[in-house]
C-alpha cells in the first residue's frame, strides 16, 4: 500500500478523439517517474486525469489510495505541487509577489518565499515584474511555486523545456534534493538524456498507450544489443558481440596496437522508443 | 465550503494590486467621478440626477471591474492555479467581490460628496446602496464567467450599462408606456423610486418593495452565475 499514483486501464476521449487507450501504471512512494512521449501522446491529460481537472473517460486512478477526484477538496491540493506548460502567473504582479500571493493561500511562513526563490536560482531577480521574464525564467516561478509547499508529490509537465544547461543542471540537483526528503516526482518530457539523469523508472508513451516501462537500466538491457563496436588504426571499423569468441579478436587487436578507439553500442532511451513505436520522439 | 479569511484577503490584496496597475480598467473608475462633477456643475439638482450617476458607477465600476478581473483570470489561466491551490471557489469569489465592494463604496461616497446630495435617511439609503452593490457584482461575475477574455467581457458589459444605467431615464415617460412599466422593475429605478420616496413621507412598503426588487435582482443573478459556472468551468 505504498503506491502514491496507481492508475489501472484508464482511458480517455475527448468527443470522439481517443486521448488515452488503456494506460496503467504505479507510482511509489519516493520515486522519480518519467514519462516519455512524443506531442499528443497523452502525457498532459494524464496529469489533469491524476490531478482531477479532467475527468476520467474509463479505468481506475488512485492517488494516496484515494480515487483522483478527491484532490479537488482544499485540504488534499497540499499534497501535490504541479508545474504545467501554461503557466497562470499574475503577469503585473512581481515574481515575490506572486510567490507570497502563494504562500498566504497555502499558509506558509514567510521564509518559504525565500526557500523557494533560492531553489529555482532567482532570489536577485525577484522585483521583476512577470510581464517582463524570459520563459525560462517564467518556467522557474511556476516550478518555485510548484515546490514551495513541500508537496509529497510533484507533477512536472516538461520543467526544463525552455532553461539553459547552468539552470537545468540547478533544477536538477535541488529535484534530486527534494526526492531525497521524500517527494515523489511525476514529470514528462521528450528529453531522453534528462529522463536517464533524473528518473528510477520511465514509461514510454505513444498514441495513448503504454509500449514499455522499466528503469532506463532495464530497459536498454531488454532492447538493447550486447556488441561493442572497436575503431582500428587503419580506418577499419569491427561490431564484436561480448562473449569469450569475439574476446579473443579484441585480445589480437590489442595486442598488435591495432586499435583507437573501443565503444559500446548501448541505446539511448531515444533509439529504445524508435525501436518500439518506429516513431520518433518530438 | 472551506473558506479561510487568510485566503480571501490574500485574494482581495493580489486583486488590489493586478487592478492598480492595470490603467485600461482602474481609469474606467474615474468616470463615473467626472459626470457627477458635471452634474455638479449643471446645477440640476434632482434625486434622479444624482442617481444616473450612481447607476453609471454601478455598471462602469462595479459591474465592469468585476467582469474583467474574473475574465482575465480565465485568460490567463490564473483561475486554474488558484484552483490547484487550496484555496476554495469561495475564496476565490469572496476575495475579489469584497474588492470591488469597496472600491464601489469609495466611488459612490465620493459621488454622493461631489453632487452634494444629502438624503433625507441616510441608513435606509445606505442598505439600498449596499444590496444594489451586491447586484451589480452579481451581473459582472455572470458577464465575468460568459466571457473568455477581457476583450469579450468588455463588449458583454455594454447593453447591462445600457439597461441598467439608463432604464432609469425611462421613468420620466407617461408612466401608462410599456416600456416605462418594465424600466420601473429594474434595480436602478427601483433605487431612484426608493430615494425619491425618503425624500417625502413615505409608508414601510414604499422602503420594502424596492429592497425586495433589489433583492430579489441579486439572488436570481447569482444563480445564473452558479449555473453558468457548471458550464462553464467544468471539462
Ligand atoms: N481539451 C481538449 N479537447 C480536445 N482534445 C484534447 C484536449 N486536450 C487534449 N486533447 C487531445 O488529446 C491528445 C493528447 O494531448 P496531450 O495534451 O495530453 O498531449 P501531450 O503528450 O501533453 O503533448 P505535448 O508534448 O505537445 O504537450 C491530443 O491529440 C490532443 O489533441
Ligand atoms: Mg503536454
Amino acid at each position: 500500500m505504498n503506491a502514491v499514483i496507481d492508475v489501472q486501464h484508464l482511458k480517455k476521449t475527448f468527443n470522439k478523439e481517443v486521448a488515452l487507450q488503456d494506460v496503467s501504471f504505479t507510482i511509489q512512494k519516493g520515486e522519480i517517474f518519467g514519462f516519455l512521449g512524443p506531442s499528443g501522446s497523452g502525457k498532459t491529460t494524464t496529469i489533469k486525469i491524476l490531478t482531477a481537472q479532467t475527468e476520467k473517460t474509463d479505468g481506475d486512478v488512485l492517488l494516496f489510495g484515494r480515487p483522483a477526484n478527491e484532490m479537488k477538496q482544499s485540504n488534499n491540493r497540499k499534497r501535490f505541487g504541479i508545474l504545467t506548460d501554461n503557466s497562470g502567473l499574475y503577469t503585473r504582479l512581481s515574481i515575490e509577489e506572486n510567490l507570497l500571493l502563494f504562500s498566504n493561500l497555502y499558509q506558509l511562513p514567510k521564509s518559504a518565499v525565500k526557500e523557494a526563490l533560492d531553489f529555482v536560482n532567482l532570489y536577485s531577480d525577484r522585483k521583476k515584474k512577470i510581464s517582463q521574464l524570459s520563459k525560462g525564467m517564467m518556467q522557474r516561478v511556476t516550478l518555485a511555486r510548484a515546490i514551495m509547499h513541500k508537496p509529497e508529490l510533484l507533477f512536472l509537465d516538461e520543467p526544463t523545456s525552455a532553461l539553459d544547461p547552468v539552470n537545468t543542471q540547478h533544477i536538477y540537483n535541488g529535484l534530486r534534493k527534494l526526492n531525497e526528503m521524500g517527494t515523489t516526482i511525476f514529470l514528462t518530457t521528450h528529453d531522453m538524456s534528462e529522463a536517464e539523469i533524473l528518473c528510477d523508472r520511465v514509461a514510454f508513451l505513444h498514441k495513448g498507450k503504454i509500449r514499455a516501462i522499466g528503469s532506463p537500466k532495464d530497459l536498454k538491457k531488454e532492447f538493447g544489443d550486447e556488441s561493442i563496436t572497436v575503431e582500428l588504426k587503419n580506418g577499419a571499423c569491427e561490431v564484436i558481440q561480448t562473449g569469450e569468441q569475439d574476446a579473443e579478436k579484441l585480445f589480437h587487436w590489442m595486442q598488435s596496437n591495432e586499435v583507437s578507439r573501443i565503444y559500446t553500442n548501448e541505446p539511448t532511451l531515444g533509439n529504445i522508443f524508435m525501436q518500439i513505436t518506429g516513431s520518433d520522439l518530438v | 465550503m472551506n473558506l479561510s479569511m487568510t485566503r480571501i484577503q490574500a485574494i482581495l490584496i493580489k486583486d488590489y494590486k493586478e487592478f492598480s496597475r492595470n490603467y485600461a480598467v482602474s481609469l474606467m473608475v474615474l468616470m463615473p467621478l467626472f459626470l457627477a462633477f458635471l452634474y455638479s456643475k449643471s446645477g440640476s439638482a434632482t434625486i434622479a440626477t444624482y442617481f444616473l450617476s450612481i447607476n453609471i458607477a454601478f455598471s462602469m465600476v462595479t459591474t465592469y471591474v468585476q467582469c474583467c478581473l474574473i475574465a482575465e483570470e480565465k485568460e490567463k489561466n490564473t483561475l486554474r492555479s488558484l484552483m490547484l491551490s487550496p484555496a476554495s471557489l469561495g475564496d476565490i469569489l469572496i476575495g475579489k467581490s469584497l474588492f470591488v465592494f469597496i472600491i464601489t463604496m469609495v466611488i459612490v461616497a465620493l459621488i454622493i460628496f461631489i453632487v452634494g446630495y444629502s438624503p433625507a435617511n441616510l441608513f435606509i439609503l445606505a442598505i439600498a446602496l449596499i444590496l444594489s452593490t451586491v447586484f451589480y457584482i452579481a451581473i459582472g461575475t455572470l458577464c465575468g464567467l460568459f466571457a473568455k477574455t477581457v476583450m469579450e467581457g468588455s463588449l458583454i458589459i455594454l447593453p447591462v450599462i445600457l439597461i441598467f444605467s439608463f432604464g432609469p431615464l425611462a421613468l420620466a415617460l407617461s408612466s401608462s408606456s410599456p416600456i416605462s412599466k418594465i424600466a420601473e422593475w429594474l434595480p436602478s429605478s427601483q433605487l431612484v423610486l426608493l430615494a425619491e420616496a425618503l425624500e417625502g413621507t413615505y409608508t414601510t412598503m414604499d422602503v420594502i418593495i424596492p429592497m425586495v426588487a433589489i433583492i430579489v435582482w441579486s439572488l436570481v443573478t447569482w444563480i445564473a452565475a452558479g449555473f453558468i459556472y457548471k458550464k462553464r468551468m467544468v471539462d
